[in-house]
């Protein structure tokens, strides 16, 4: 009834009984050729990298929402530490603006807005030194800004000093150093938020005009780039002598700096060492970096900011990694026979989990490009409505990345228990 | 040539202790190189448990199974992972990756081996699916394919590797006559020319005209030749 003989063939024969060649049939096919040794060795990664890439790009709904939702977890983390640095800079924006070489600073001040004085007399003491070429006390203080246009009141940062001495330096103030020394009259930062009246446009519109600082009525001279901060968010700078006029209470013995400027060719880092050797205890010797970092210190541990943003982040990462966690594991789900039977042929667990974990990493490479973007998109936009200094950098770009990265590698991790479902015995 | 597959006195249970269920007892079975077994009996006779064991896809826990010269009582889960490679496995539904074409599905079973070149890979997928009658199909997707083509893109898959052994469990449950047949009869004719051996768990009398011998089971046990021998004939 069957054409095949029903004997057990030869064992040792090295044609069966019903090879092609001994039944006549249709020429056998030639046997494949030897594989080519032109095998990768990196075939161990690749692979499941490109097979990861087909499975995820099958779907493109559900790739398009694990993609969202890894733009969005990119965005939030941006925005938060993009609000967290720019708080910071602009907390930092006056100390940040004041250019000189060497400040002193009382050692019980812990932010510049609430400055503990330290004696006028430090500044002449620092003129014993051959290297330094001036010695400028600085008093800070805030009053009260009447905005020229709707009267309103708002605290602003005065900042007097001898604008002659060409010690500090605001961006802006060079030219308007002969007007500053007649009596009243005031630079105003142009950066301050609009509360404080367009003063900008009116400048330009009247000239020079009177504003009340204070209880007087003073001269608007010019403008000068500072920038709000968190103490106050406006600035004045003006003469010392105008400082006084307004500060009447401010014994000029009591000062809140001292700014040094150096002779050409001085070694900072040995004059900062000299002055700490030859001034009391009363004052901190700083650069103007270690100036910045100190105010900056103070916000980020005196103050619930640092970690705010960063619990911030960390919600971000966390949501983002739930719904990546979520995409993954439902496409495990959804596949775990394709992939019981990719066990069965042999393909190991290691391979599978390769899989897992670069379809992860797809996802945190293509959810972070868009997002670094948008968020570079996103920091212009509410830069200028906030008038906070948002500015994309690559340190930033690049740790973000490394968060995104890792985030998308831990949901890969935790999606690949679900592979442990992938059974090839209930294949059958 | 070594028997591709020889198993002595093989015992297998589910659960443990007082609830340990046995559904193999003691049994013997080999299969001789390029021969074609097929494995019958009722539901719950034991007929897939012995599939998956010689398969190396569960541990074995009493006896002995040598498979392609492979010794799996005792072997560790490396060594079935890569006795696995060298079986053809073709299962009841064709479990083809749905977002692979049927190229990329074949070649999936040649990736196995790091010696090869992804154009290798191709050109073979593309021979074994043209061998199955699929030439002008290597780019469609299984969900653009019939069932029959998909069992059939499954039987290049599983004969791509160049097995030593195929196992196929109900190839035919999820076909119609006229696809079921042509399916194993490609399969046999397939695996004829290369001489490797069949062992194929079915149901199905309409494919037992394939066999070179049907070994009937029951209730966890290989029954004498003589009893088994009236069930093919129709």
């Amino acid at each position: 009834m069957n054409a095949i003989p029903r004997t057990a063939p030869a064992a040792e024969a090295r044609l069966l009984p019903w090879a092609p060649e001994l039944t006549g049939d249709a020429a056998a096919p030639a046997p494949p050729p030897p594989p080519s040794r032109g095998g990768s060795p990196l075939a161990g990664l690749w692979l499941p990298l490109r097979l990861a890439w087909r499975q995820l790009r099958a779907e493109r709904a559900r790739l398009a929402s694990a993609i969202a939702g890894v733009l969005f977890a990119c965005v939030l983390v941006f925005m938060q530490l993009g609000f967290r640095s720019a708080l910071f800079d602009s907390a930092t924006a006056l100390l940040a603006a004041m250019r000189a070489d060497i400040f002193l600073m009382h050692p019980l001040t812990t932010v510049s807005f609430k400055p503990e004085m330290l004696p006028r007399i430090r500044a002449s003491q620092a003129m014993a030194l051959p290297e330094v070429q001036a010695a400028v006390p600085v008093y800070l203080a805030q009053a009260t800004w009447r905005n020229p246009e709707s009267g309103t009141r708002r605290a602003v940062q005065l900042v007097g000093f001898d604008t002659e001495s060409g010690v500090m330096d605001f961006p802006g103030l060079a030219p308007l150093v002969e007007t500053l020394k007649r009596p009243d009259t005031i630079a105003f930062d142009r950066r301050s938020r609009p509360e404080f009246g367009d003063v900008t446009r009116l400048l330009a519109e009247r000239g020079p005009f009177e504003v009340q600082v204070g209880n007087r009525q003073m001269e608007i001279a010019g403008l000068v780039e500072i920038g709000p901060s968190f103490g106050a968010d406006g600035n004045i700078v003006m003469s010392e002598v105008n400082f006084r006029r307004v500060v009447k209470e401010r014994l000029p013995s009591q000062v809140d700096l001292v700014a040094i400027k150096l002779r050409p060719g001085a070694d900072r880092e040995a004059a900062m060492a000299r002055l700490r050797a030859l001034l009391p205890a009363d004052v901190m010797v700083m650069s103007q970096p270690e100036l910045v970092a100190h105010e900056r210190n103070y916000w980020e541990t005196a103050t619930p900011i640092g970690f705010i943003f960063a619990f911030g982040s960390l919600m971000g990462l966390v949501v983002g990694m739930v719904i990546v966690y979520q995409i993954l594991f439902s496409d495990i789900a959804s596949h775990l026979r394709e992939y019981a039977t990719l066990k069965a042929i042999g393909y190991s667990n290691g391979f599978l989990r390769r899989a897992v974990l670069s379809a992860a990493l797809i996802l945190a490479v293509f959810g972070f490009l868009p997002g670094l973007a948008l968020s570079t998109l996103l920091y212009d936009v509410v830069g200028k409505g906030t008038f906070l200094p948002l500015e994309m950098d690559l340190s930033r770009a690049l740790s973000v990345f490394a968060m995104i990265f890792t985030m998308c590698g831990v949901a890969g991790l935790l999606a690949m228990r679900k592979l442990r479902d992938a059974n090839p015995a209930d294949m059958f | 040539m070594t028997t591709p597959v020889a198993l002595r006195d093989v015992t297998y249970a589910y659960g443990t202790g007082d609830l340990a269920r046995p559904v193999l007892r003691d049994v013997d079975l080999s299969v001789a190189p390029g021969e074609v077994v097929l494995l019958t009996g009722p539901s719950g006779s034991g007929k897939t448990t012995l599939l998956t064991l010689i398969g190396a896809l569960r541990a074995l826990q009493t006896g002995s199974a040598t498979v392609l010269g492979q010794e799996l009582a005792g072997a560790t889960e490396r060594q079935r992972t890569a006795l696995r490679r060298r079986i053809g496995f073709i299962f009841q539904q064709h479990n083809l990756l749905g977002f692979l074409t049927a190229r990329q599905n074949v070649a999936m079973a040649l990736e196995l081996d790091p010696a090869t070149n992804e154009r290798d890979r191709l050109a073979r997928a593309g021979e074994m699916l043209a061998a199955v009658g699929l030439a002008e199909k290597c780019e469609s997707r299984p969900d653009q394919l019939s069932g029959g083509q998909r069992q059939r893109v499954a039987v290049a898959r599983a004969l791509a590797g160049q097995p030593g052994l195929i196992l196929a469990d109900e190839p035919t449950a999820a076909l119609d006559k006229q696809s079921g047949g042509d399916v194993v009869r490609l399969l046999r004719d397939l695996a004829r020319r290369r001489g490797v051996p069949i062992l194929m768990v079915t149901h199905d009398p309409r494919i037992l005209d394939i066999a070179d011998r049907i070994v009937a089971m029951e209730d966890g046990r290989i029954l004498p030749a003589t009893e088994a021998e009236p069930a093919s004939a129709p």
